[in-house]
């Protein structure tokens, strides 16, 4: 039958078997493995489910009426977008300055940095927060034992067994762990662009920091703009992570974030219903966050 | 809910134990040492007429978590059951990622017959009875003999847990929470074992002059100390009573508020507030402490009678496991032990049910409970005779409390719904890090028992 249609619309009927060719087997692909869990998901939060059996009762909208009475889920959300705000400030500033740094400054050891940098995403996520328990340990903790001596009386915080300071103990390592990717993302930008123009810039009278302002950032800002819509998604979708390795929400779910929590309710608490309303709240935020992001950076793209 | 640590504890074979292990609520001891208690098990077999383990055929699945009490034990039992029917596949499902792997068989209806309910806390049976997954065995319970001819509720040492009148699994693992010393350094300093709160205290007391931090607890996860010091501490407050237990497990309506539990509070946070109580220690998990707690940076810790095998790896030379099962009775008060189970029980869609039971009645025999406290160094939930084996420190030291006139065992009660346990981890968490009062605390949880409720 193709053949048949080949022959008659050959030019068009080829590029319609190239469309289908490329398209069909990623569009399953996605609405197996993206959308069916996405709708099952939704058909999910209106069930009261343990998610260990094929018991499930309908109620409607109680889920969602939850999500609403639990005093937990506005301190969740809070907690996230804590999270999103130092991560995405810090790692793009620390992102942005190490790769000027290593590319404009042209330091001779720039490869061997560039590999320091990099190195925390190349350990597992686990390790990390292994890593970081141990540098937060009160009694045996390097940090700690660093702030020790500049103090009569050994220091013990318990960083992560505060409840004022857990939430805030977590940034640096999620920012240790983030800097090293988006650093060579910023970096790739950099590199492309052209040496004339910094040279132009330079018979202009610009010094580095004015090449920086006026050159480097707003050439790079796709890149910029790339690396905070990532962050900020992953952090909504990921914090889950370093959270459930640190401090499993605790103490007192002052360092429960959404996902975290819904991992909580879902699989700890029985409330597998509820978990999927979470999910959808997070599903529903992560998009408006989205949305607004690229409205907000929509025309600040420069092009020279 | 189930006790997380029951589980991950690498709790290796330990030593053997001895002692006498009796119903300790009434204070009497199955006497009588039947020092090889190993009846010919086919010959007796026939003598019971409840037993239907004869000409057993088809295929029985057993499912059964593999955590710190290992395997040997299952392998044993089974292939010994397996010998006996000749006729019967026992298909063994075991792991320690095995309810999860099996969670799909439960969720489409197809569950294995036979389940041991143990793992990291979130598969438990108060879960299977809601899901509606496990047989109600109240009738069989109630007259069904061991494959040795002896009837099986007289010999618990826990009974099984009631849900409206219906029994669904039967408690296979007994344990008690309590506070944990070291012998060898209280002998060292001249230290004696607290008996009663003023004499905790003044040993806190005398630790902290000493210049240690005397109380650490495994933060991280505040149910421990909930289970190890809070609950004995509120049937001690309330006269010696475990109703009150009941009552907390059962979310009555004001039970957070009432006199016994905030007279805990109180002797809380004023260990707390002297400063007895390590604050670093909200930032520990269960390993950390239990280290920090080993290398004497603290002399008291809360914790069920899983510890020593559990921390069997990093035990300093000459250290020597002691057991108080309760510190804060008044003067001359009983001790309070408040125990935890791991049950064993049958799908309610098993295909084998004959098998099953006759399995279960298998296993609840003296001689799979003495090779059990053997192979796992815990004890199983059977009254036997361990004094001719060999035993741990640990053990000997709480089975002594539980033997004893002098303490009041709580029954195996009804597990607190979840969501209301992780309140209660969450405001004691607030409390010890003195976020909030014990007032707070309390408003807190009767929230949360109302929301619970509805």
């Amino acid at each position: 039958m193709i053949a048949e249609r080949n022959k008659k619309l050959y030019s068009k009927g080829q590029y319609t078997w190239f469309l289908i060719v490329f398209i069909v087997p990623t569009f399953a692909l996605f609405c197996l493995l993206t959308l069916y869990p996405m709708v099952r998901g939704v058909y999910t939060s209106f069930f009261d489910w343990t998610g260990t059996s094929s018991k499930m009762t309908f109620i409607g909208l109680d889920n969602y009426r939850k999500l609403f009475d639990d005093e937990i889920i506005p301190r969740t959300i809070q907690h996230d977008y804590f999270l999103v705000f130092w991560k995405v400030l810090l790692i793009l500033l620390f992102a942005t300055v190490f790769a000027v740094a290593l590319t404009r400054l042209k330091l001779r050891e720039s490869a061997f940095f560039r590999a320091v940098f990099f190195f925390p995403n190349m350990i597992s996520v686990v390790v990390i927060g292994v890593l970081w328990r141990f540098i937060y340990n009160p009694n045996l903790g390097f940090l700690n034992s660093f702030l020790s001596l500049f103090t009569e009386k050994p220091v013990s915080i318990a960083w992560l067994g505060d409840s004022d300071l857990a939430l805030a103990a977590l940034v640096p390592p999620s920012v240790w762990a983030g800097i090293g990717f988006y650093m060579v993302l910023i970096m790739s930008g950099i590199m492309g662009i052209s040496e004339s123009l910094y040279e132009s810039a330079r018979i202009d009278g610009a010094g580095e920091w004015k090449q920086f302002t006026r050159l480097t950032i707003p050439l790079v800002w796709e890149q910029i703009k790339v690396s905070l819509l990532s962050i900020v998604m992953t952090t909504l979708n990921g914090s889950f992570l370093i959270v459930w390795l640190m401090t499993e929400g605790g103490p007192d779910n002052s360092t429960q974030v959404m996902g975290s929590y819904l991992y909580q309710v879902g699989f700890k608490q029985y409330q597998m219903g509820y978990a999927t309303a979470i999910g959808v709240m997070i599903l529903v935020l992560s998009l408006l966050t989205t949305v607004l992001l690229n409205r907000l950076l929509r025309r600040e793209t420069h092009e020279w | 809910m189930n006790f997380k640590k029951t589980v991950i504890p690498a709790m290796l074979s330990l030593g053997l134990m001895s002692a006498l292990v009796g119903c300790g609520s009434n204070g009497g001891n199955e006497a009588s040492p039947t020092s090889s208690p190993s009846p010919s098990v086919s010959s007796s077999a026939s003598s019971s007429p409840t037993n239907a383990s004869e000409g057993l055929k088809g295929k029985l699945e057993i499912q059964y978590f593999v955590g710190g009490y290992g395997d040997t034990w299952w392998k044993e039992t089974i292939s010994e059951f397996e010998k006996m029917n000749p006729d019967l596949e026992v298909v063994q499902h075991a792991g320690p990622k095995i309810n999860e792997q099996m969670k799909t068989r439960w969720i489409e209806g197809n569950p294995p017959d036979v389940v041991y309910i143990d793992g990291d806390g979130t598969f438990t049976e108060k879960l299977l009875v809601q899901n509606e997954q496990l047989m109600d065995i109240t009738d069989w319970i109630a007259t069904a003999k061991n494959s040795d001819g002896e009837p099986i509720k007289d010999q618990l040492i826990g009974q099984p847990r009631s849900y409206d009148g219906v029994n669904y699994a039967i408690p296979l693992v007994f344990g008690v929470f309590g506070t944990w010393y070291d012998k060898a350094l209280f002998q060292k300093n001249g230290w004696e074992v607290p008996k009663d709160w003023a004499g905790f205290l003044e040993l806190n007391q005398k630790a902290m002059d000493a210049g240690i931090i005397p109380y650490i607890h495994q933060g991280q996860y505040p149910s421990y100390i909930i289970r190890g010091l809070l609950n004995s501490g509120f049937v001690t407050e309330n006269n010696g009573d475990p109703a009150i237990l009941k009552d907390i497990n059962a979310l009555k309506e004001g039970v957070f508020k009432s006199a016994p539990v905030m007279g805990m509070l109180s002797k809380l946070t004023e260990m707390n507030g002297k400063g007895y109580i390590n604050k670093a220690a909200l930032a520990l998990n269960h390993t950390d402490s239990q280290n920090q707690w080993l290398q004497h940076k603290a002399i008291f810790i809360p914790c069920g009678l899983w510890l020593e095998n559990e921390m069997k790896k990093t035990m300093p030379e000459g250290f020597d496991y002691g057991f108080i099962p309760s510190v804060t009775q008044a003067q001359g008060g009983k001790f309070v032990a408040v125990p935890y189970t791991n049950e064993i029980g049958i799908a309610k869609e098993a295909k084998n049910v004959d098998a099953a039971k006759a399995f279960l009645q298998f296993v609840f025999t003296k001689k799979a409970a003495i090779r059990w406290a053997e192979t796992t160094g815990a004890l199983m939930n059977l009254k036997v005779d361990l004094e001719s084996t060999q035993a741990s420190g640990a053990v000997k030291s709480a089975m002594s409390y539980l033997n004893s006139d002098n303490t009041i065992v709580a029954s195996v009660d009804n597990e607190m719904d979840p969501t209301v346990a992780k309140a209660m981890d969450d405001a004691t968490a607030a409390l010890l890090g003195e976020k909030i009062t014990k007032e707070e605390w309390a408003d807190r949880m009767e929230k949360a028992a109302a929301a619970a409720r509805k």
